[in-house]
């Protein structure tokens, strides 16, 4: 709003005749309905800019959480405390987060925005890992489904109204206030699953290889009971032959081979650990720890 | 101990993808019909370039019919695509879709003197398929951006017309052909794009605008202006106004 002259001893200039009207932006016959398309883009390109943001966060957010989990030592119903606390914050945001985009991305608006949320394939990928961690098994997408709507669930409704427990508390503020509304869901399509499984692969490679050099024992084995016990070499080769089996998914042929190709490295390298495990891993005096000093690897707690 | 992989998962998994397989082959050849019956329209509608407007109650009506087979094959596609999720699929007709919506708008421009630019609603009617829809309601529809992009593709054939109608010996055409630029370029002004395809598209907007310009500019110069722009007043305003923009 700086709109005047100066004359040449620098005095603001008056106007020669009235003030000219605003430029206005040329106005025809097609200009209302421009305007509503207009609105109908931005409306569109602001969810999409929203979703992109928590999308991202909640990307890192996973990463953070595989990061934690690869220091885990041994497959075990129970993680580390240190570790479970650290995945139990990461996910209470990543619900966080979750929840706000929740109500963008629910009917049609779900594959509309399927680019937009690459976040999930990674957190496909945490859950499954963190699964597998502590069960030796690979989650299907039917026990992830309630993860998932959990999580959501976690952000929108308010942990379990803490304060009205408390005894001074008038109990005029009725503690069921919203009547179970309708709680969006944040579905998770095949692709989600199957990418975050295939990156799933890399990761165990990763535990196997970490885990098999600091303890010098190959992750698995369940119950002492059993009498064969199950390693991480067998998982992933069930795991391999389940990739090399499926057809591949029309559409992103490309995408598919490139993963299935790591996902054979992968399961190479670990085989490679089962046989150097075996063929030497008995010279090994009992009681023996790799040299930790000059690895790479985080230590363990 | 239970198994790594649940046994159930693997065919689980497998059928639905054969699934998504045999919808994608299935609407491949729908589209493909779309495609065939987009790309005669096409060809019918090039030869305006050459024919006098006085040969267009000849032209148009061929046009028309093969309109028809295009909604036609429109309607099979919003019947079967309706039954999966729009977005999951919509890359594969988009194109020939927003051709197909472009033939429709540059026929109804030509098929009279008015020149009427038809609404999205009025083109979703004139389809019988809905236009943007709710979010809980999952069909086939038309989007905004296949209408803006077929209006540009429209906006690229009419300024080639505005040439060739002078060839033709019908400068009030190409005057009046300038006038709908003109107004369609201030209202893509409107919008506030992203980078994306449509904002690569729309840019070339102003090439079309400066064509048909060039042209009103050497019809005006040589006094070649129809008086009163037969009959449609407005253009030939517009005409005089070229000069000092």
């Amino acid at each position: 709003m700086s709109g005047f002259k100066r004359d040449w001893n620098g005095n603001a200039k008056k106007r020669d005749g009235p003030k000219p009207p605003p430029k206005k932006v040329v106005q025809n016959q097609y200009t209302p309905m421009f305007e509503t398309l207009r609105d109908e883009l931005d409306q569109h390109h602001d969810r999409r800019e929203r979703i992109i943001k928590a999308s991202r966060d909640i990307t890192a957010l996973s990463k953070k959480i595989i990061f934690a989990l690869q220091r885990v030592r041994k497959i075990d119903k129970e993680l580390p405390k240190n570790i479970q606390a650290e995945v139990d914050t990461r996910l209470a945001d990543i619900s966080k987060l979750l929840a706000t985009i929740a109500p963008e991305i629910q009917g049609i608006n779900r594959y509309r925005y399927a680019r937009s949320l690459m976040c999930l394939e990674e957190l496909v990928e945490a859950l499954t890992f963190l699964h597998y961690l502590k069960t030796q098994t690979l989650i299907t997408p039917e026990q992830l489904t309630p993860i998932m709507d959990d999580l959501v669930r976690k952000a929108i409704t308010p942990p379990e109204d803490v304060p009205m427990t408390d005894v001074n508390e008038p109990a005029a503020t009725s503690p069921e206030k919203p009547e179970e509304k309708e709680i969006p869901k944040v579905s998770l399509t095949q692709d989600d699953y199957l990418y975050g499984v295939f990156d799933l692969t890399g990761e165990m490679m990763r535990f196997a290889t970490t885990s098999t050099a600091l303890t010098g024992t190959m992750a698995g084995g369940g119950a002492p009971g059993d009498e064969e016990p199950r390693t991480i070499v067998e998982d992933m080769h069930e795991l391999g032959s389940f990739f090399e089996m499926l057809p591949v998914g029309p559409g992103k042929r490309f995408q598919w081979e490139k993963k299935l190709e790591v996902t054979r490295q992968s399961v190479q390298k670990v085989e490679r650990l089962g046989y150097d495990r075996t063929i030497r891993g008995s010279e090994r005096p009992k009681g023996w720890i790799p040299d930790l000093s000059g690895g790479d690897q985080p230590e363990e707690e | 101990m239970p198994p790594m992989i649940d046994p159930s998962l693997f065919d689980q998994i497998k059928s639905k993808i054969e699934e998504d397989t045999t919808v994608r082959k299935e609407l491949e050849q729908i589209v493909d019909e779309l495609h065939q019956h987009v790309s005669f329209t096409q060809g019918l509608l090039s030869r305006i370039h050459s024919t006098p407007r006085s040969k267009y109650p000849t032209l148009l009506p061929q046009v028309e019919s093969s309109i028809k087979s295009q909604v036609a094959t429109v309607s099979k596609l919003s019947a079967f695509a309706s039954q999966y999720p729009y977005y999951k699929y919509n890359q594969k007709w988009t194109r020939p879709l927003q051709d197909s919506l472009s033939t429709v708008l540059l026929y109804t421009w030509l098929s009279s003197p008015t020149h009427p630019l038809l609404t999205p609603s009025s083109l979703s009617t004139f389809y019988s398929v809905p236009l943007n829809l709710p979010p809980n309601h999952d069909a086939f529809h038309i989007t905004t951006e296949e209408y803006l992009l077929a209006l540009v593709s429209i906006i690229d054939d009419l300024s080639r017309l505005a040439m060739n109608s002078v060839t033709l010996g019908d400068t009030s055409l190409a005057v009046e052909i300038s006038t709908f630029i003109k107004d369609l370029h201030a209202g893509f002004q409107v919008l506030n794009l992203k980078n994306d395809i449509l904002r690569k598209r729309v840019d070339s907007i102003k090439y079309a605008v400066k064509k048909v310009e060039d042209v009103v500019y050497d019809l005006s110069l040589r006094g070649l202006i129809p008086p009163a722009a037969a009959g449609t007043g407005e253009a030939g305003e517009a005409a005089g106004e070229k000069k000092e923009e």
